[in-house]
């Protein structure tokens, strides 16, 4: 089984916010939910990196840890679900998840918070593949149409990644080998010795 | 087959039962006719029968500092109970879709958390002191006690349903309701109604003879 | 070295990439180059390694969203789950066991020489309705959060995540709503109770007696004793510290971010798991564990008989000031009829 993964290549990022708006568009995301982000650090200043970021799809998943009802599972793929029949809303995963991927709507008449929305990889949820419930709850189901997920696909630089987990990190090491070759010509002023 | 049972014939029967019985109980009480008064009249039946329908609202000030606690919980239930069941977003929703047809401004969601706060308070410090105080404790029937505690198990099915997220406890809610509307009209939960031609006999009754209720 | 750190930052950003076929054998080889990448110290600092925090800024405006990694995150969850569910319920359970062995070997203390019938006015009709708002709002919280502390190891197994999510799910929405009136209660209990929780000098002694659980015999105390007076204290500063840090969790409208969260978690479930374990004794000292005490709760009134075993100077400010009812007075208002056994005791009374 093939093992899903994302990479963002921070040389190559341009905080287009092109891979936001492309996740929010297929599965329709309300206001507020946002299921991948672009975080720009030392904006303006030398030394600026952008990266795009959304769950990780981690293989020991703090989220899964800390959940108090169990949702989470690990498919085949290795991409990390939740059921949201199941899940309760108590946002224990976004304080447990590094990436700050959970995230929680407040469209229901009261809820303080609603039930989690993340990342699903483009893989939809446990409902049924292309049904309107998976739609609804989950977004499109891209994988089963033997589909990337569309933030990378629609990457401009390429520098998000999306895929098997080693043919991502083949790409990324011919790009890591052609950098090193002219690793003196970037980034200049903070090489030191 | 329960959702269904819930969802319709129950509601509609409850709902019949409700309706009928609240009109039967005040028709009884307004059709009962009574001995017309031959005394001669020393003040105004009608104001005064009308004045203390409002004049009940605030304790006498004898008898305030004693019943402080009851006046504070009983305003703070009453007028919680009434903002969550008229003004709760999701009642005005399903009063509009499914009784009405029209509806009105919910509350924001705040003052639905301190309204429904209010309510549990008050009511929990109601119910405590009527256990406690022993003069409540012996004037307390049955029925007190069922009223008290199926409005409360009707709000707290409410309050654990607020996910809105879970059918099963949407249904409890919505059966524990009708569980409150089919004992209404038998119990003393008519004060809802009867209070204010209560207020107003009484009022009526001592202002004909003078006496300022 | 440059390409080490290129290689740690690719390991960093992609944590979960296996390197089962090595890098390249060209690029480990030294070469001599000595020359720092610009983006180490960044992916450190990102990384939160060196326990700095470097925030980034995002076109999504949310809690936290410049954040690129949260490190705290995974202790915290692994925190929860390994010792605070474990030793939560590990410490509830001994404490049952305690109280059950200490029943057993026990029994219940009575009063000596029995009950008197003589009542003497311990708590206003005030103090007790306080008193049980706070307790009917703590066990309903008690109920709540352990379901969603104890529930994954405890319940799912048992009824299945469907079925369980549901009681979860009530659980939450309803700790969430009455959490408040905890913090309404609490303030009415500090108020009422204050001034007679101040300890005083002979608290010491009660101290160091063991409060009479241990030894024979009853241990000198006031209106309060030593004991009821600590947890009376521990019930208000503990029980202030969770209601303050659940008001924090329950509310995440003003931006709170992650690690105030966690931190809140922890205070709330620490200081929650103390109180619950706690009480388990004092609802035993309060009913079955002490003959006579429960009264005092239940009426307001208690025996004169326990007054002076639990209670003496309390007792004898009582004796002197004559603040003792009959039971026939007692039993009128009470609103029922003097039964017979407050009859006897009253008769071997006089």
């Amino acid at each position: 089984m093939a093992r899903m993964k994302f990479y963002c290549d921070a040389e190559r990022c341009i905080e287009c916010n092109a891979c936001v708006t492309a996740c929010k568009n297929e599965h329709e995301i309300p206001w507020g939910v946002n299921r991948r982000r672009v975080v720009t650090i030392k904006d303006g200043e030398q030394g600026e990196r952008s990266l795009s970021v959304a769950c990780m799809h981690c293989s020991d998943a703090p989220c899964a840890v800390v959940c108090p009802v169990d949702c989470f599972y690990t498919t085949g793929d290795g991409i990390v679900l939740h059921d949201k029949d199941i899940c309760i809303g108590c946002g224990y995963c976004f304080y447990a998840c590094p990436f700050g991927a959970p995230q929680f709507p407040k469209d229901a008449a009261f809820a303080s918070r609603g039930k989690m929305d993340k990342c699903t990889f483009c893989a939809g949820g446990p409902e049924e593949d292309h049904s309107s419930d998976e739609y609804k709850k989950y977004g499109r189901n891209r994988l089963s149409e033997g589909k990337l997920p569309l933030c990378a696909e629609m990457c401009s630089t390429k520098a998000l990644l999306a895929g098997d987990a080693d043919v991502i990190a083949d790409i990324y090491r011919k790009r890591v080998v052609n950098r090193g070759a002219s690793a003196f010509n970037w980034g200049g002023s903070e090489i030191k010795g | 087959m329960i959702e269904y049972l819930i969802d319709g014939p129950l509601w509609y029967f409850s709902l019949a039962v409700f309706v009928i019985g609240v009109l039967w109980q005040l028709g009884s009480i307004v059709f009962a006719g009574r001995k017309g008064d031959l005394s001669v009249a020393r003040g105004n039946a009608t104001s005064s029968g009308f004045k203390n329908i409002f004049s009940r609202f605030i304790p006498h000030r004898e008898i305030a500092p004693q019943i402080g606690v009851q006046v504070v919980a009983g305003y703070l239930f009453h007028l919680g109970l009434f903002a969550l069941l008229f003004f709760a977003a999701p009642h005005v929703l399903f009063l509009e879709e499914n009784l009405l047809g029209f509806g009105w401004t919910p509350m924001p969601h705040w003052a639905f958390i301190m309204a429904s706060q209010a309510a549990f308070l008050g009511l929990i410090i109601l119910w405590v002191r009527r256990m406690t105080n022993p003069v409540s404790r012996l004037i307390s029937t049955l029925d007190d006690h069922i009223v008290a505690i199926l409005t409360f198990v009707v709000m707290l099915t409410g309050c654990l349903a607020l996910l809105e997220g879970f059918n099963a406890l949407r249904l409890l809610h919505r059966f524990t309701v009708e569980l409150w509307l089919i004992y209404f009209p038998f119990s003393a939960l008519m004060h809802t109604f009867t209070f204010i031609p209560s207020r107003a006999f009484t009022g009526a009754w001592f202002g004909r003879r003078g006496i300022d209720a | 070295m440059r390409i080490k750190t290129l290689l740690i930052l690719f390991c960093l950003v992609l944590p979960q990439i296996s390197l089962a076929d090595g890098p390249p054998k060209s690029l480990n080889s030294p070469e001599g180059v000595s020359a720092i990448s610009p983006g180490s110290e960044l992916w450190r600092a990102v990384r939160q390694r060196d326990g700095e925090v470097l925030e980034g800024v995002s076109q999504v405006k949310s809690v936290d969203s410049g954040m690129l990694i949260n490190a705290r995150g995974d202790q915290w969850a692994r925190f929860r789950i390994s010792k605070l569910t474990t030793y939560g319920g590990i410490a509830i359970a001994a404490v049952f066991v305690i109280v059950i062995l200490l029943y057993v070997v026990r029994g219940k203390i009575p009063i000596e020489g029995g009950l008197s019938g003589r009542m003497v006015r311990r708590f206003t009709d005030y103090e007790r309705i306080v008193h049980w708002t706070l307790a009917i709002v703590f066990l309903f919280l008690t109920i709540t959060g352990l379901i969603l502390l104890l529930g994954k190891p405890l319940l799912i197994p048992l009824f299945g995540k469907e079925v369980f999510s549901v009681f979860a799910s009530a659980s939450k929405e309803g700790h969430n709503l009455f959490g408040p009136l905890f913090l309404v209660s609490l303030i009415m209990i500090f108020l009422s109770f204050a001034r007679r929780n101040i300890y005083e000098k002979g608290d010491l002694t009660w101290l160091l007696k063991g409060g009479g659980i241990i030894g024979d015999g009853h241990v000198s105390g006031g209106f309060f004793n030593m004991g009821e007076k600590t947890w009376y204290w521990m019930v208000i500063l503990i029980g202030f510290a969770i209601a303050i840090s659940g008001l924090i969790l329950v509310s995440p409208v003003f931006g709170q971010g992650r690690w105030i969260m966690e931190l809140s978690h922890v205070i709330h479930t620490i200081g929650a798991l103390i109180l619950i374990t706690v009480s388990i004794g004092h609802m035993y000292l309060g009913s079955i564990g002490s003959e006579g005490a429960m009264e005092g709760m239940k009426s307001g009134y208690v025996d004169i008989n326990w007054a002076d075993a639990h209670h003496d100077r309390w007792g004898k400010k009582c004796h002197d000031e004559n603040l003792i009812i009959s039971a026939e007075e007692y039993a009128r208002l009470q609103g029922r009829k003097p039964d017979d056994t407050a009859e006897l005791a009253t008769e071997q009374g006089k």
